[in-house]
């Protein structure tokens, strides 16, 4: 198992009151899975009171990085120690 | 030979109309009026750019430069009033980056937007008044940007940018910056400005948050953050928590600010990462990022 860190920023470290965690994952599906389980209720709920409703996963809503690199690019899904994980929402307005 | 005896001819005028300033540090500058300027591109019948590019060569300044100064200096001026950079939208993000990038001195200005007016633009579009509401966004913005800065030109293009028009509407720019509000307009930008191989300053915002990033052609650009599979979201959270304000005018601003270091030559352009604001918490973040 690696002991990884999961950092999140903008509007997700506002909602989920904390800029990081660190997680026990073997692979990124394992990582998402423990993230959801984690926070997915506390994320959609905060984002309810504020009038917002998003289907689905965390991962579905958001932009995540491997050690900057975006999931669908990575070329590996196993961790290793160390690893960070970047989590934030998509803001493409203008 | 013909230039530079009307070089000559425009720098003796500008040298008989030049006047000292005494700056706030005690230092004595030599200036030239907005007025002077006017004059001289009058009675000459060049542009006033041109006359302000030669004052600057001398040594002289532009009045309406000076705060420039110190952070780009003479030679930076000089570039920036040489240069063009386009502007792909004119709406919350872009009608901030107009602004500043005509008092910035920007010589020539490129706007590209095909939408016109609407009430819910009035909150956090500068350039949108009560008044001109229905009006094209690139009709007002030109407007307001020789009302700021009448030394600089101002194409306009009043249609939507797609992969068939970037050459004839972004060509002859040295810059690309971004004031659209979705994202396969941007990724179609992105690949035209690695074409043109000019840099593309992106901006993005939702609520009190927002995105910045300078893509140099060589660099990996927004498939690091989107992934480079089709499978990407055209629009974010913005359709849900909107745009106040405040929030354009900070991405823009920072947006302008890349634009100057790219020209100048003054600074580090955030390349190769993201930098993340939250205005909310006023925390700003940059995450590296990787192929």
């Amino acid at each position: 198992m690696a002991l990884i860190t999961v950092r999140f920023y903008s509007l997700w470290r506002s909602y989920l009151g904390t800029d990081s965690t660190t997680l026990q994952a073997d692979h990124i599906d394992d990582a998402l899975t423990q993230l959801e389980e984690k926070f997915g209720y506390q994320l959609r709920k905060k984002l309810e009171t504020a009038g917002i409703h998003l289907d689905g996963k965390i991962q579905d809503y958001s932009l995540i990085l491997l050690n900057g690199i975006a999931l669908r690019n990575l070329r590996s899904t196993a961790l290793k120690e160390g690893d960070v994980l970047h989590i934030f929402p998509p803001a493409i307005g203008g | 030979m013909e230039s530079n005896t009307v070089d000559k001819d425009i720098a003796r005028y500008i040298a008989e109309a030049v006047e000292s300033y005494l700056a706030p540090d005690g230092k004595r500058l030599s200036v030239v009026s907005l007025k002077t300027v006017a004059s001289i591109s009058r009675s000459k019948r060049i542009p006033a750019k041109e006359v302000e590019i030669t004052a600057l060569k001398q040594g002289i300044i532009p009045r309406r430069y000076l705060r420039n100064m110190g952070t780009i200096g003479l030679d930076g001026q000089i570039k920036l009033l040489q240069s063009t950079v386009a502007v792909v939208g004119a709406g919350g993000l872009g009608g901030t980056i107009i602004e500043l990038l005509a008092r910035q001195g920007v010589g020539h200005l490129i706007i590209i937007d095909n939408d016109r007016f609407t009430e819910q633009n009035l909150n956090r579009q500068i350039m949108s008044t009560e008044e001109n509401l229905g009006e094209y966004k690139v009709t007002v913005a030109a407007k307001r940007a020789g009302e700021i800065n009448s030394a600089i030109t101002v194409t306009t293009f009043r249609e939507r940018l797609t992969r068939e028009n970037t050459q004839k509407l972004l060509g002859g720019a040295q810059v690309v910056a971004d004031g659209l509000d979705n994202l396969p307009s941007r990724l179609v930008v992105e690949q035209a400005c690695r074409q043109l191989a000019i840099p593309y300053v992106y901006g993005t915002i939702a609520g009190f948050c927002g995105q910045l990033m300078t893509i140099f052609p060589e660099d990996a650009g927004l498939p690091s953050i989107y992934g480079s599979s089709n499978a990407i979201p055209e629009q974010g959270i913005e359709t849900k928590i909107g745009n106040p304000p405040a929030t354009p005018a900070i991405i823009a601003a920072l947006q302008v600010q890349e634009v100057v270091k790219i020209i100048t030559g003054v600074g580090k352009p955030v390349r190769n990462q993201i930098l993340l604001v939250d205005s909310r918490e006023c925390a700003i973040d940059r995450i590296e990022l990787r192929r």
